[in-house]
Formats: C-alpha cells, structure tokens, sequence
C-alpha cells in the first residue's frame, strides 16, 4: 500500500513517467501502440459475453458495419461509440421492420 | 380527527425537508412515504415522485438529467478537483477500499459509476502484484533452483486462464468514460479493462456474473438507491462481494462542525476557481448532507437481501466503506 500511495503522489499529474522498474508494462505500451489507434474506434468483442440487453436481460449481437449492438428480440440496437458501448435504453435505437426483413433474407 | 390530520400533516412536512434521512425502515416504508408526500403534494401542488437535488426537490426524471449534466460539466477537471478538496486524502480512502476487498488474481470486478477509473486501476495493479509475489513464492518454495528455472517460472506467472483478472467500468455519463479511457491509455492499463456506458438502476448485465461489485462516491448522485442495490445483488454471484465508498455523516460533533464549514464555504469555491462551476460543487455538498446516515444504508443493503452489511468509517466519518455479500 506504501508503494501505491507513493507512485500515486507525482508532483505534476501531467507528467505520467512510470519508474523503469516496470519494463513489463513498457513493454505492452509499445506493443499496443499500434493497435491503440484502432481500438479507439473499434468494440472489444470479448465484452459480449458479459454484456445484456438492460431490458430484456438477453444477449446481444454486434453488428460490424453499422458498429451496433442488437437485440433482435426487441428490434433495438445500441450504439459503440469510441470502442465503449452505450448500453442505455433512451440511446438506443429502434430497428424498422423493413431491415430486419432484410437480414432474414439475406439469411435465407 | 383533526389532531391525526395535524400530525400527519407534520411529519409529511419532516419528509419534505429531511427526505430519506427520517425514514429508519424498509424501502416499502419509504415508498408509504412518498405516497404520503404525495398526497400532501395534491393538496400543495408539490411535484409527484419528488426527491432531492441537493437542497432542491425535483422529480426523478429532473434528476437524472441535472446529475447527468453536472459530471458532464466537472468531467475533465473531475481528478484535480478530488485532490484539491481532499488535499489527496480520496487517494488513501480508495486504497483502503482495495485493502477491505482484497482481491485474488482471477477476480471479476465490475466497477460501477466508475467514471474515471480509480477503482479499477487499482485494482488490476493490486491483482497483478498478488500474482508476481505468488510466482515469486512458488520459485523460493523451490529447492535451490537454477537460474533457467527461474527465468521460466516468471515466464509462467504469467497469467493463465485462472488468474486473468478483468475489471469492468460502467458509468451513466460518456464524458467520465472518455476522460478514463484517456488515463488508462495514459498509465498503460490496456488488458482486463472494459468501458460501457450503462445506468446503475438498469445494468446491462446477466444475472449472477461478477465477484465483486464497487460502487465508489456514485449511490449519492443515483435517483433510486434500492433499485441500484437490487441491481447489485442481481449481477452478483453467489459469494459475490458489495463494496460501497461514500461520504457519510460525521461522529465526532467538533469535526462535524469545521467539516460543514470547510464543505460549505471552500470546496465551493474551489470549483469555480479549478473547475469554473460553482454550481456543481454546491450540489456536490449538498448531496453529501442529504445521503442517508451509516445505519440508515446499512439497512437498506440489508433489505436487499445482503448478509453480513458492515460498515468501517473513515476519517472519523467523513467517509464510509459499507461491505455486503450476496449469500
């Protein structure tokens, strides 16, 4: 705990320099820095097996294209914004009866 | 007749100006409550499923709004305003949040009104150090081992399926989010932490999930406590563990009072002068004063349906760790 509360006491919270002793986080900074860019925009999909409808408490299905979460049951879909899912039911939106015919036959 | 009227009519009026702090008993009480508040409000034209905003009264919908609105404002300047007002003090309470939750490496952890992250930080770091003394335990337990054992034994410490740890953060405002998404990406915690935008009334959880659920300096702003505790027990698994951090009312009366001073006149003004909004700090304090007392929350985990509710104060009240389990 004293090491915490003494890495957490910087005297300029701007300068965010980790002490070298930790090369193995170092390490995955520079390994992610790629790919930080992308995951920026993109959904991380292993959340999907902890996530739920808020209303219908059923699982949902990530949509690539349109970066939704959908809940086919309910006909809604939930917006990603910046890789974090808006799971609010106020912000979702409701799916038209025409596309979801159009999935099924894209199905079929 | 007329006396009954009279004193009903009296302690409606303690309802309205003390709200939850009156009532000792279960949320059906406070429910009864409200309709008694409700039927004075017909006669008084006050607003139907009233609750506070601070020191105002609101119906709920207003509040979600307006607390929405103040993090939104307060979201960039959020850390440097908890190290002004507390003079660094948030730190060593949210660190003795992690002590009394003593996480194992493995652990699933869904941090509610996370916001900004702290909880979750600290708690991959505090996993991540357990798993590094347990591999270095496992090589010392070793009889003199070479320096190849070693090297793979550290190798192998690292995580496995058992011990991956994963914090989840979900906060109802996206500007907190963003501003935590920034700092992790600033600290270097990428893996095992997740972000979703979800209310604490409603999770966007399955039933039975989590290990441990935090809810850290956010119940206060919520508009229905026993809705978000019943959530909490919900996404719980069985043995799941409810930690809660959040300011409560003061034991000690002469610390109570320069507390109420220091509350009332500096922290607001402090958040004009760091954050440029008066107004949100003044609601700050002000929730702080209309949060139910220690035993008052105890009794509200309780009645849903959490054993063994503790409570440990800190800074002789100024804050309160309450610790529940879903048994």
């Amino acid at each position: 705990m004293l090491r915490n509360v003494c890495r957490q006491f910087p005297i300029t919270p701007l300068i965010n320099k980790r002490i070298p002793v930790r090369t193995l986080r170092v390490s995955e900074i520079r390994f992610n820095d790629k790919s930080e860019q992308s995951s920026k925009d993109s959904f991380d999909k292993s959340l999907l097996k902890y996530l739920v409808c808020p209303l219908s408490k059923k699982s949902l299905r990530y949509e690539e294209q349109t970066n939704e979460l959908i809940n086919d049951e309910l006909g809604i879909a939930y917006p990603v914004v910046d890789g974090i899912p808006n799971l609010i039911p106020q912000d979702a939106r409701k799916i038209h009866r025409n596309e979801m015919h159009k999935n099924d036959s894209k199905l079929e | 007749m007329a006396l009954a009227g009279v004193l009903f009519f009296r302690s409606a009026e303690n309802i309205f100006a003390r709200c939850n702090r009156c009532a000792h008993r279960t949320p059906a009480f406070y429910r009864s409550f409200q309709l008694f508040t409700t039927v004075r409000g017909l006669m008084v034209e006050a607003p139907q499923n009233s609750t506070h905003f601070g020191f105002e009264s609101v119906s709920e919908e207003e509040k979600t709004e307006k607390v929405y609105k103040v993090f939104a404002n307060i979201a960039k300047k959020y850390d440097v305003m908890n190290d002004a007002m507390s003079l660094g003090i948030h730190r060593l309470w949210k660190d003795a949040l992690l002590h009394k939750m003593n996480p194992t490496p493995g652990t699933l952890l869904l941090d509610v009104a996370g916001g900004t992250g702290d909880i979750s930080f600290r708690f991959l770091e505090y996993v991540r150090f357990q798993l590094k003394q347990r591999t270095k335990q496992d090589v010392r337990s070793q009889q003199t081992p070479s320096w190849n054992a070693i090297a793979e034994s550290y190798a192998a410490g690292h995580q496995n399926s058992n011990t991956v740890s994963q914090a989840i953060v979900c906060d109802i405002n996206k500007a907190m989010l963003r501003v935590g998404k920034q700092r992790a990406a600033e600290q270097g915690y990428i893996t095992g932490l997740s972000w979703v935008v979800g209310n604490a009334e409603e999770l966007p959880f399955g039933d039975n999930m989590f290990d441990v659920y935090t809810i850290a300096f956010g119940i206060r702003n919520v508009t229905r406590i026993d809705m978000v505790l019943q959530e909490a027990h919900r996404v719980l698994k069985l043995g799941g563990h409810f930690l809660c951090l959040e300011f409560s009312q003061v034991t000690n009366p002469l610390l109570a009072r320069l507390y109420d001073a220091y509350s009332f006149q500096m922290i607001p003004v402090l958040g004009e002068v760091i954050a440029g909004d008066w107004k949100s700090y003044q609601y700050l304090v002000e929730s702080i004063r209309r949060f139910p007392d220690q035993e008052e929350f105890k009794a509200m985990i309780e009645d849903a349906g959490f054993f063994k509710v503790q409570y440990t104060n800190l800074t002789g009240g100024v804050v309160s760790i309450h610790s529940g389990f879903k048994l």
